[in-house]
């Protein structure tokens, strides 16, 4: 069972949208892979407050990214429930499911983060652009974060012209325009040097304070996890640590 | 926003947009400036038919048109003449005398189809008096019994204008008649086939040569434009004594039957031409289409990833297709056109290929030049078709691009 940081025991029954807009509750994934059936969860209950900034770490192929995932809602539990702002996005369809991610999710990928054809201003505006805000408010929103994250001088490159962290900043800056409930992000850092990638959790660390927008995210890298404040551990589809009272 | 992708798509893999678009470009070029020659040759080929048949309608004695005998005759041709005349629908009604004779002079003899015909009257159909070379013409000469000649007769005849040929052939009454004739003018037309065996003369000396007593051999009909042939045919036997009985009326489609099934064989040919040019374009934009489509599938993830739904996806590869379908089709119009505007000026001499003889239903046209015609809705159509064969092609790609799972497109290339 998970623990939250104050957490009131009601809170396995009433969920306090605003307050915990991550649930997950007995949730198991099992991926079919012809006759073979991997079993990527075996029951996983997680609660993250908002504004917390959490990772979840452990060795490859425990779960990591599966689990992200079902959070982000690119993928459905084969049972279980996920919970995202209130809302059971378990059984969304895939069109309601887009559309869910558009308007709560924030994500930053391992890698390939960019559209390669955009340049930098154009990927950080994308959510926006597809939420249909007009121009002038989209400037006003991605050209300060742009230059927050460093990048102010750079908004007319294509990601090509990037450095890796820089790609990554924009992604975390399209990632954060929309001021989604939540900002996931599978293994971030890992296609960065330890500079860049110290960088980028700083970064992270800062806007989480600064706009107090929930992060979750999974890592090897033992180096971020020190600077992590909230730490849940996972091993072979289950989560084996919490260590949210840390 | 998604035209905005697509166009930037496009031109990621710029050579292969390029080859792409070559080959919808010259592919639908190629079928718009076959069309444009196909119809064209066509045109020419109807005019050189109705021309050869004598008229769009003809009316002539019962069994004429089989026997080609001059001693089938209209007979009250006055009346016939002027009930056709009178026939709505009916340009122009020429009054035809044909006799199959033998001309002679002091040096030799020739077999000669000889039509007594009104030279004006036939201006619409074949202007004879324009093609004289030398000495007078039908219209305005003041023999009474004037004669044309094609060059080749003459020359074999060693006549000339002024001189005496004298006409044998079977008199209206089944006896032989001999008639005699002064040459007025030489005719050169420039088709061989015709210069070498007709020989003209007006209806007036044609009748008193056979001893014809209100009696004609045909009428050719041409019609007001607009008007199909049929309707005319039609109109006239209901206008003729007794629904036309012993009389022939025939469109020119009827009496030259191999040629109406000839040009409807090549218009076939034609569509099977463009059925199978595009069927290889389409496939081969299916196919491109769809490897740029699994070129891209963690993009795909990517972008349904952060919220543009399954139907937009499909439709961004949607509209990478239509982009380079549109371009393509306008170089490809441009390019068709402009194949179009030389062939229509300097044309393309079907004698300039060495092809001598090349005859159709007795209509000669070795001396056709191939130029071009647009038949505005046939290229409306044909360039319709285009677009959505070509369009249509990447369908199944972009349905494969909707129905990406963004998780399962994610793993790729991590
Ligand atoms: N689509 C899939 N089909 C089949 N098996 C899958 C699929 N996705 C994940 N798995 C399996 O599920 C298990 C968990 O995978 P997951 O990617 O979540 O691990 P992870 O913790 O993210 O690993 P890593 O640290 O290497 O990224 C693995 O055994 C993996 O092979
Ligand atoms: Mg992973």
């Amino acid at each position: 069972m998970t623990t939250t940081p104050g957490g009131a025991p009601s809170a396995e029954t009433v969920m306090d949208d605003a307050a915990q807009p991550i649930r997950v509750e007995g949730v198991t994934k099992v991926f079919r892979q012809g006759p073979l059936e991997v079993h990527a969860l075996r029951g996983v209950d997680l609660v993250v407050d908002q504004g917390a900034f959490a990772a979840l770490a452990g060795p490859s192929g425990c779960g990591k990214t599966t689990l992200l995932n079902l959070v982000g809602v690119l993928d459905t539990p084969t049972t279980g429930r996920v919970i995202v702002g209130g809302r059971d996005v378990s059984s969304l369809s895939r069109g309601e499911a887009a559309d869910f991610r558009l308007a709560h999710v924030g994500f930053v990928f391992q890698a390939y983060n960019l559209v390669p054809v955009l340049i930098a201003y154009e990927n950080a505006e994308f959510t926006l652009l597809l939420r249909n805000r007009d121009p002038a408010a989209r400037r006003q929103i991605v050209e300060p974060l742009l230059e927050r994250v460093g990048l102010g001088d750079m908004m007319d490159r294509k990601p090509h012209e990037l450095s890796g962290g820089q790609q990554q900043r924009v992604a975390v800056v399209r990632a954060l325009a929309t001021q989604p409930s939540i900002v996931l992000a599978d293994e971030p850092t890992a296609n960065l040097d330890s500079a860049a990638s110290d960088e980028l959790i700083d970064l992270m660390l800062e806007l989480n304070r600064e706009l107090d927008t929930t992060f979750l995210f999974a890592t090897h890298d033992r180096a971020v996890l020190d600077r992590t404040p909230w730490v849940i551990r996972m091993l072979d589809g289950r989560v084996v640590e919490d260590g949210a009272s840390r | 926003m998604i035209w905005r992708l697509a166009w930037r798509n496009l031109w990621r893999q710029r050579s292969r947009t390029l080859i792409l678009m070559s080959a919808v470009t010259l592919s639908y070029a190629m079928v718009l400036a076959a069309m444009g020659v196909g119809d064209d040759s066509h045109f020419q080929m109807l005019d050189a038919a109705v021309e050869g048949a004598g008229g769009e309608v003809l009316v002539h004695g019962e069994g004429y048109w089989e026997a080609r005998s001059g001693d089938i005759l209209i007979d009250g041709a006055q009346t016939v003449g002027e009930l056709v005349a009178a026939v709505d629908g009916v340009a122009n009604v020429m009054p035809r005398v044909a006799i199959d004779g033998l001309l002679s002079t002091a040096v030799g003899n020739r077999p000669v189809q000889l039509l007594g015909i009104r030279p004006r009257a036939e201006v619409a159909l074949r202007d004879v008096d324009a093609d004289v070379v030398e000495g007078d013409r039908l219209d305005d000469t003041e023999l009474r019994a004037p004669l044309l000649l094609g060059g080749p007769v003459a020359e074999e005849l060693e006549v000339g204008p002024g001189d005496r040929v004298v006409l044998t052939a079977t008199g209206a009454d089944g006896e032989l008649t001999r008639a005699l004739f002064h040459v007025a003018g030489i005719v050169r037309s420039g088709r061989a086939d015709l210069d070498e065996v007709l020989a003209y003369t007006t209806l007036e000396a044609a009748g008193d040569a056979l001893g014809l007593d209100d009696q004609l051999v045909q009428f050719g009909v041409l019609v007001e434009s607009g008007v199909e042939p049929e309707t005319v045919q039609d109109r006239i036997r209901e206008a003729l004594p007794e629904g036309g009985a012993g009389l022939e009326v025939l469109t020119w489609r009827e009496a030259l039957p191999e040629m109406v099934g000839f040009i409807e064989i090549d218009d076939a040919f034609l569509y099977v031409y463009a059925v199978v040019i595009y069927l290889v374009v389409v496939f081969a934009i299916a196919n491109t289409f769809l490897v740029s489509v699994l070129e891209r599938v963690r993009e795909f993830g990517l972008l349904n990833a952060l919220g543009l739904r399954g139907g937009r996806l499909a439709r961004l590869v949607l509209a990478e297709t239509a982009l380079m379908t549109a371009l393509s089709m306008v170089l490809g119009l441009a390019l068709a056109l402009a194949i179009h505007g030389a062939l229509a000026r300097w044309g393309i001499s079907v004698a300039a290929w060495g092809i001598e003889e090349i005859e159709l239903a007795g209509v000669d046209l070795a001396n056709m030049v191939m130029r071009s015609q647009i038949v505005v809705s046939k290229w409306v159509t044909a360039s319709v078709l285009v677009a959505v064969a070509t369009i249509s092609s990447a369908i199944y790609p972009a349905l494969r691009a909707a129905r990406l799972a963004p998780a399962e497109a994610m793993r790729f290339y991590e």
